[in-house]
């Protein structure tokens, strides 16, 4: 994406919190304008690192495999699959709903990880 | 029968070591000949096992193993080829290439759960024969410090398939076939 779409992105996003806030009057939800954040798990020696993450609703997570033959992050419930990640490559995803993913390598199932999502 | 063919390896993996030496450890040029054979022996066991075996999870095992082992080998060859070593056969690393050509030869002569069985039999053996040449001879005995550390970034790997295949022998085991 451009730069400048990515302000538009950005400015609607904002305009559309502020409504959302205004239209609730409550306590809103202060998440909805926080900018997402990217997390990046590592795939190296054989383990995902760190095994346990917690992110926000929206974060990007990406797994980084430093290991010499290929690897995937796979979602025991298959809400999400990365497929083979080759060495030195990597695969992001952007978590949408809130949960707990017990996730490992169907490659080697002995490797696991878990990623929390927080509303 | 199981502890035998560990002994064997064993001493395939070790005997040619400690014998040929009298003392004297594997240099770079002969670890690096010996890390190349020992994955490309498991390699060319996992290719066969690959065209041969029915089993739906021996053939998934096998599988890995060719990846996994050609992803090391890989970076093993980048590793010496950047290093200007070149690999130099000891009686360790003929040992093993012998050893994995015996392998194959009965492997060959054996069909469905016989050759299953023989295949994951010598995979479990042969995973905890060459990790413990791995933590006994060959990291000790590396000079080169990213020889060493390629090494060590390996060992997680070996582990892992021991693990992999110790499961494989009991499922095996309990299926009865």
């Amino acid at each position: 994406m451009h730069p400048h779409q990515r302000e538009l992105v950005r400015l609607f996003e904002l305009l559309l919190a502020a409504a959302l806030a205004t239209g609730n009057a409550g306590p809103a939800t202060p998440q909805v304008n926080a900018p997402p954040k990217t997390h990046t798990i590592t795939i190296e020696n054989m383990r995902f690192n760190p095994e346990v993450l917690t992110v926000k609703r929206g974060d990007h997570v990406v797994w980084v495999n430093k290991d010499l033959f290929p690897h995937t992050a796979t979602a025991d419930a298959k809400n999400f699959d990365s497929g083979s990640i080759a060495t030195d490559a990597s695969w992001a995803y952007v978590v949408r709903k809130p949960g707990a993913y017990a996730f490992s390598c169907t490659f080697h199932p002995m490797m696991k990880g878990k990623l929390t999502v927080e509303p | 029968m199981k502890m035998m063919s560990l002994a064997c390896l064993n001493v395939l993996v070790f005997g040619a070591t400690v014998a040929g030496a009298e003392g004297s450890a594997p240099t770079d040029p002969q670890i690096a000949a010996i890390v190349v054979t020992a994955n490309q022996v498991d390699i060319n066991a996992g290719k066969l096992a690959q065209s041969k075996s029915h089993d739906k999870d021996v053939k998934t095992f096998a599988e890995r193993m060719v990846v996994d082992h050609t992803g090391v080998n890989k970076s093993a060859t980048e590793l010496v080829t950047k290093l200007h070593v070149t690999p130099q056969t000891s009686e360790t690393s003929q040992s093993l290439q012998k050893g994995g050509e015996d392998n194959l030869a009965a492997l060959k002569k054996l069909n469905g759960s016989a050759f299953d069985r023989a295949y994951v039999d010598h995979e479990v053996a042969y995973h905890q024969a060459v990790l413990d040449a791995v933590d006994n001879t060959l990291i000790p005995s590396a000079q080169n410090a990213e020889l060493k550390a390629l090494l060590v970034k390996v060992r997680p790997a070996f582990v892992a398939h021991l693990e992999h295949a110790k499961q494989l022998q009991a499922s095996l085991g309990k299926s009865g076939g």
